[in-house]
């Protein structure tokens, strides 16, 4: 029993060695962005180009978290709630992109929309290619998979019989949904919907291919962080990731934030396991 | 009497469990009870009156209409889990309220039929809390309360006393008692303790290895028959009731 102990403690030990390697080794990453980026930070802010980067960054990856939400959702409830022909092929083909370098799929959407296909859409005004509208599409196409394999995972977690006992009571299938798998799976579709618009704010390999990157046009923060190392700025682009790195404290915040104030009332909510 | 379930040569697969050629009727106003050794196919067979599953052989109708026919709001089935599948997110108030809240009962009416239902089983003192906080017992009214206040034609619960202490079970089996005279409707449960079967219930089936080997009075339960699975089982559990075989 004491040698049970003893390996037990051993085991908990070399896990918070780990912990603790991994914390320190991302520590000087972020260290090494606000150290380098905090004196520049605000001559940042009074920039013309960088606020217009942080006003394209926030709205292009707000824009495309609503459209991986509003695509993602009913496809996640589809591949998990409904059986279809192929579903399996289906799900494999929506997430084969999550191992594609990104650099591929913006070129894969600059040649669709270089096409004919493009060319009719830039002439009924919706211009893709060098355009803003293009930014949104690389950052949704990124993310969609993201968010349809989060929700998925969500959903599949949300006990079934709950939703068959409230079939049971009456509830159609709408009302299921809406009153017990989207409760349930509350705090994952928060987080998802937080760390797409995160991810989003990051993206820069897929819309680079799509939209190039053009000062005071297309250039979102990450852009501004790649312009300004290419011109030997390298203050500017920290500064710029200092900007993306508040962005993103502040959304994690947020998430672990949300999740402890939506955490059901449990008999175990005082015990520590030992 | 009225067949309120009847199920014809059913069988179902799932993965390597099969239920084999099932026929039964259980009548208007019954209470019947499902016995059986764990992983004898009480709970499926139970899920499939409920129309769990679809892809099935065989026939389940629930007064004269196909399970999988009838949209699974319209069953008017009442269903009580093992572990009694409350709402973890609603107090004990919504869940008992939810099924009364989709029939867009006025907020009075509503109000009203929670607190009868749990004056009956004795939850009036718990009607704020969540689940999580609950006692087996608690959670076990809780889910009965959810299940009945809609006055469903059948009810069906899987295992529905086996969390619970044997005070707790006692007084449990007296309410449902209560409950069935109240409310008039058919109960189904599924469990292996055979005192329980024969508390409870009028008749009886006995299930060994995915198949219905026999139905009985509740009063004939250890009935000596040809079948020896069922004599074993009977025997096998029953310890101080051999001498009955």
């Amino acid at each position: 029993m004491k040698k049970r102990t003893h390996l037990f403690n051993l085991f908990e030990i070399i896990s918070i060695i780990t912990a603790a390697v991994v914390v320190v080794f991302t520590s000087v990453l972020i260290l090494t962005i606000i150290v380098r980026g905090f004196p520049y930070l605000q001559e940042a802010f009074l920039s013309e180009e960088i606020q217009f980067s942080i006003k394209l960054s926030l709205y292009t990856a707000s824009i495309a978290t609503f459209i991986c939400m509003f695509l993602g959702v009913p496809t996640a409830y589809a591949l998990t709630r409904t059986s279809f022909p192929f579903k399996k092929l289906c799900q494999i083909i929506i997430e084969l992109p999550l191992s594609m370098p990104y650099l591929v799929l913006g070129l894969s959407l600059l040649l669709i929309f270089s096409s004919d296909l493009g060319k009719a859409l830039k002439e009924l005004g919706f211009r893709v290619v060098f355009d803003k509208n293009g930014i949104i599409l690389a950052q949704t196409v990124v993310n969609l998979p993201y968010v349809i394999r989060f929700i998925r995972t969500a959903f599949q977690e949300v006990d079934e019989r709950l939703e068959f006992i409230s079939g049971s009571l009456g509830a159609s299938k709408w009302k299921r949904f809406t009153t017990i798998t989207v409760p349930l799976s509350k705090n994952a579709i928060i987080a998802t919907i937080i760390l797409t618009w995160s991810r989003c704010l990051g993206e820069f390999g897929a819309t680079l291919m799509l939209v190039g990157a053009t000062r005071m046009k297309t250039e979102t923060l990450t852009t501004s962080i790649y312009l300004n190392l290419a011109t030997g700025d390298n203050g500017a682009a920290m500064a710029s990731a200092t900007i993306i790195l508040i962005i993103s404290f502040t959304s994690l915040f947020i998430t672990n934030w949300l999740g402890r104030k939506n955490s059901k009332e449990s008999r175990m909510k005082d015990v520590t396991l030992r | 009497m009225n067949a309120m379930v009847e199920i014809k040569d059913f069988s179902i697969q799932l993965g390597s469990f099969k239920l084999k050629n099932i026929n039964l009727n259980i009548f208007d106003n019954e209470i019947f009870a499902v016995l059986g050794k764990t992983g004898s196919g009480k709970t499926v067979l139970l899920e499939s009156i409920a129309g769990f599953y679809r892809r099935f052989s065989g026939n389940v109708t629930i007064q004269g209409k196909s399970v999988i026919e009838i949209p699974l709001e319209k069953r008017k089935i009442g269903f009580v889990y093992q572990d009694f599948g409350l709402f973890p997110h609603m107090t004990v108030y919504d869940n008992i309220c939810y099924g009364l809240k989709i029939q867009k009962m006025d907020k009075e009416k509503r109000k009203k039929k929670v607190a009868e239902m749990a004056e009956i089983l004795s939850i009036e003192h718990i009607l704020k809390q969540y689940p999580g906080t609950l006692s087996g017992g608690e959670r076990q009214r809780t889910a009965l309360a959810r299940a009945l206040v809609l006055n469903p034609k059948m009810l069906l619960m899987d295992e529905p006393f086996s969390a619970l202490d044997p005070a707790t079970k006692q007084s449990m089996y007296e309410q449902i008692k209560e409950i069935h005279k109240i409310f008039g409707c058919t109960i189904l449960f599924v469990t292996h303790d055979f005192n329980e079967a024969q508390i409870m219930a009028d008749r009886i089936g006995i299930m060994v290895n995915g198949e219905l080997r026999g139905i009985r009075k509740s009063t004939d339960l250890f009935k000596k028959c040809q079948d020896e699975d069922i004599n074993n089982f009977l025997c096998g559990n029953s310890r101080g009731e051999k001498d009955a075989i």
